[in-house]
């Protein structure tokens, strides 16, 4: 049944669009691989414009492509088309699980072609073949023009492969012409998907130019964009399962990344040709790999919601060596009926996961909802459409841009998360900064405190120690000097005494003792001494300015009662006085105190200087401790003067 | 015939104050006492006039002797002896109900004035001590201090404890406010009656409170 190649038949022209093309490059783009693609795509399309747009004016067309969409048909494994068997006639395409079921092959397609002018002509005929498994031989007018690989087990797979078969014109006889193909493949039952399934597409057969494009852009979309994605996904997937390796707490990125790698192993089937196992292994390799893809995508889904649950995590890897265990059991010849259940049990898994998941995203943070349901939905429908097409047994372009889709959706997934552990991270080290912030602020405190305190211990432990010191005195030091006071026969050992005890009481108020008011000072002074000279009978004259802001040091307080003392004994004991008079006056930062008394006045010793005897001595070193000076005014009978000059200022620093 | 208590732990310093006692008040029986312990048995038993009480003493203060004698025998004056001269071992004896102190290490002949002085109501009152109770009577004065009962220096008062702050002496103070040298030392026992009093229902009223918290 000879078909002719002529212009009427040109309506079975491929009615190609290029909108997919466009759709596919788009998302190829966004893997960054949109150059490598535009420059194998862009030619083709404009040459598949040209090819239509030719069509109106049939003179300019060399020759036409011819579509064949019927073949004869036969089994047979010999060298040539079977002629003993029985031969039908099938459509094209033609699966073989609906035109012979349970066969696994070889099949035999003859379609007898007219080539009309074909060889005046000079043009290059080619024969497209889109789709074929899974192997083919090409054979015209009995001669063999292509071999697609290995036709024993293990096949070579070109079910993904779409082929371009050249026919030489020294084999094209004018007129009718055979073309025989020769093609292996398996049945149905004995592969995973019907994608692998025995069968042939429609044939076309045209000039070469033409077609190559076709063949070109069918290869960019069949086996370089899986190859492109499945890198991409390689590495990303790698890159997220080491990420979240070393990070436990992010367990969802390591079961991603093992969800990238696995889709990239298993969608290697499309691309790669030759494998070292026999198809059974294969199928069952491949099977056997979505069990554990399912795990990580329904893993990923459940922690991604920070959600874990200990049956889930037992009953994923049980199901993983179940769905081996039943494939094995059910054995090849039935391995797509038990591999169909189990996807669809496992894409339900992976769903009901989603829906989990969204569940979870919708009520804690709404806002990143809408991007993760939208990605979900969309690798959901792709899901769906591989599904109707294993049903339906379709091979259409959008199945096939399905295929391509999943994996793209992992990858702006990946990015996500990239994106969300990126910040993460930058808010750990923003946290983090801001906590070695609060730390180095909180040590500078704890130390500053910890200064503070110790300073504080010093004060206390010495102020202690101080009291503990002026206690022993008294008890110990006192105790002895009040017993000699009382006790000595010796008026001038019990004033010696006396006066010691006295030192000592000063010295340990000079020990323990806080500044004391200037006022207060010139209180307790005045107190003492117009009291002691009253009771020696000596007139007392006490001037001094009241209400001074003033304070002395202890130690300044100390060493001027010492002076103010020593002076009023001087008068009651050796002048002889009547009257005295004591001066206090504040000038330019000094306090000066002026005694002065009318007695007999400090003899001079034989070499001139005043009676050391009286304490002259020891008022003026006390005076210079101080920084400030005492002068002794005095002559035979008239009387002496006192003069104390103390800085205030510095008395009061001298602590 | 007076009955007079004797406390210091000191033995010459005891036999040296118990000859001057004797000397003041002729004919007085004293009781001498070494310890606190032994001291307030001493006053649980007999009825004191007179107690010279020493404060640091080896089984604790003197406070507390001064403070029993003024829970049982209110009569009795507790004069301190001591060797301390500064307000911040006086004061608390003084707060406790003591009725003046003398220092141990003074003359023979002043002593004897002392105490001669305050067996006649004159107790001896130092600028820094009147300092210190007019800062104990100023803080009670405060608003925030109206919870306790109200124990108040009439002007008067006041007047005297400035003046001593200042260093004038009694008889000095007398002449300037044109009183008795008598009147004065009337105002300064009745000073330190009030710090006593005071004291003591502020004492009552910690206690009260403590009370309520328990």
């Amino acid at each position: 049944m000879p078909l002719h190649l002529t212009r009427a038949a040109a309506g079975t022209f491929s009615p190609r669009q290029p909108w997919w093309l466009a759709a596919c490059c788009a998302l190829l783009m966004l893997l960054g691989v949109a150059p490598a693609v535009l420059a194998q795509a862009a030619p083709p399309t404009a040459t598949s414009t040209a090819t239509s747009t030719a069509k109106p004016d049939p003179a300019q067309v060399a020759t036409p492509t011819l579509r064949v969409n019927t073949a004869l048909s036969a089994e047979g494994d010999g060298a040539t088309f079977p002629t003993t068997g029985p031969a039908l006639i099938v459509p094209l395409p033609d699966d073989w699980a609906r035109t012979r079921p349970g066969s696994d092959g070889p099949v035999w397609y003859r379609v007898p072609f007219q080539a009309v002018g074909v060889r005046e002509r000079g043009d290059l005929l080619a024969l497209y073949v889109e789709h074929v498994c899974t192997n083919l031989e090409v054979y015209l007018n009995g001669q063999l023009v292509h071999s697609g690989g290995r036709m024993q087990s293990p096949l070579t797979h070109n079910c993904n492969h779409p082929q371009l078969v050249g026919l030489p014109a020294v084999l094209i006889a004018p007129g009718l012409n055979t073309l025989d193909i020769k093609v292996a493949g398996h049945a149905l039952a004995e592969v995973g998907s019907r994608q692998r399934a025995g069968s042939l597409s429609a044939l076309d057969i045209g000039p070469q130019s033409v077609l190559a494009s076709r063949h070109a852009r069918q290869t960019v979309l069949n086996i370089a964009a899986p190859q492109a994605v499945s890198a991409t996904l390689l590495l990303m997937g790698g890159f997220m399962f080491v990420l979240g390796f070393i990070n436990r707490r992010e367990s969802h990125l390591a079961y991603f990344g093992a969800l990238c790698v696995g889709w990239a192993i298993v969608d290697a089937r499309l691309w790669l040709r030759e494998l070292p196992v026999s198809n059974p292994v294969a199928e069952f390799l491949l099977c056997a790999m979505l069990g554990f893809i399912t795990l990580a995508a329904v893993q990923f889904l459940l922690r991604y919601a920070q959600w874990r649950h200990r049956w889930i995590d037992i009953a994923l890897p049980l199901q993983c060596a179940l769905m081996p265990l039943s494939l094995v059991i059910a054995g090849p010849a039935r391995l797509y009926p038990v591999a169909s259940f189990w996807y669809a049990l496992l894409a339900l898994e992976v769903m009901a996961a989603a829906a989990f998941y969204l569940r979870r995203q919708w009520r804690t943070r709404p806002g990143s909802f809408w991007l993760m349901a939208g990605l979900l939905s969309v690798v959901t429908v792709a899901g769906a459409i591989e599904f109707v097409a294993q049903k339906l047994g379709l091979r259409s372009v959008i199945s096939q841009i399905a295929q391509i889709v999943t994996p793209v959706m992992f990858v702006l997934v990946g990015l996500r998360l990239v994106q969300q552990h990126g910040r993460a991270l930058q808010q750990a080290e923003l946290g983090r900064a801001h906590l070695e912030e609060r730390v180095r602020e909180a040590t500078e405190e704890i130390e500053r405190n910890f200064l503070q305190m110790s300073e504080l211990r010093v004060e206390q432990v010495t102020e202690r120690e101080r009291k503990r010191i002026a206690a022993d005195l008294h008890d110990d030091l006192g105790a002895k000097l009040l017993t000699i006071v009382h006790t000595s026969d010796s008026e001038r050992i019990s004033t010696l005494a006396r006066e010691a005890l006295e030192e000592m009481r000063l010295s340990v108020r000079g020990l323990t003792g806080k500044p004391v008011k200037l006022a207060d000072a010139l209180g307790d002074w005045r107190a003492e001494v117009v009291s002691r000279l009253a009771q020696a009978g000596i007139d007392a004259d006490w001037e001094a300015p009241e209400d001074l802001p003033q304070t002395l040091s202890a130690r300044a307080y100390v060493q001027t009662t010492r002076i103010l003392r020593e002076a009023t004994s001087n008068i009651i004991k050796h002048s002889g006085a009547s009257q005295s008079t004591m001066r206090v006056t504040i000038a330019e930062g000094d306090f000066q105190l002026v005694i002065q008394d009318n007695g007999e006045g400090i003899p001079l010793e034989l070499d001139g200087r005043l009676d050391r005897g009286h304490g002259m001595a020891s008022m003026k070193a006390r005076a210079k401790q101080l920084q400030g000076q005492c002068l002794v005014e005095s002559g035979p009978g008239y009387g002496t003067v006192i003069r104390l000059t103390l800085p205030l200022n510095r008395a009061i620093e001298v602590a | 015939m007076k009955n007079i208590l004797l406390l210091e732990d000191l033995p010459e310093i005891r036999v040296w104050l118990r000859k001057l006692v004797q000397q003041v008040f002729p004919g007085a029986l004293i009781s001498e006492s070494a310890r606190i312990h032994d001291a307030l048995e001493l006053v649980s038993a007999i009825k004191f006039d007179l107690a010279l009480i020493d404060l640091g003493l080896p089984d604790g203060s003197g406070v507390d002797v001064v403070t029993r004698l003024r829970d049982v025998q209110p009569e009795a004056q507790s004069v301190v002896v001591t060797i301390h001269d500064d307000d911040e071992h006086l004061f608390p004896a003084l707060q406790a109900g003591a009725f003046g102190y003398i220092l141990k290490e003074q003359a023979r002949e002043l002593i004897t004035e002392q105490l001669q002085r305050i067996s006649q109501g004159e107790p001896p009152l130092s600028p820094s001590i009147a300092r210190r109770v007019m800062a104990y009577f100023s803080a009670k004065a405060k608003p925030q201090a109206s919870t306790m009962p109200h124990v108040s220096l009439t002007d008067r008062e006041s007047e005297v404890l400035l003046r001593v702050a200042k260093g004038y002496t009694l008889p000095e103070i007398g002449v300037q406010l044109g009183l008795s040298r008598h009147t004065i030392a009337d105002y300064v026992k009745q000073i330190y009656r009030k710090l006593n009093v005071s004291s003591r229902a502020e004492a009552a009223l910690e206690a009260q409170r403590l009370g309520l918290f328990r």
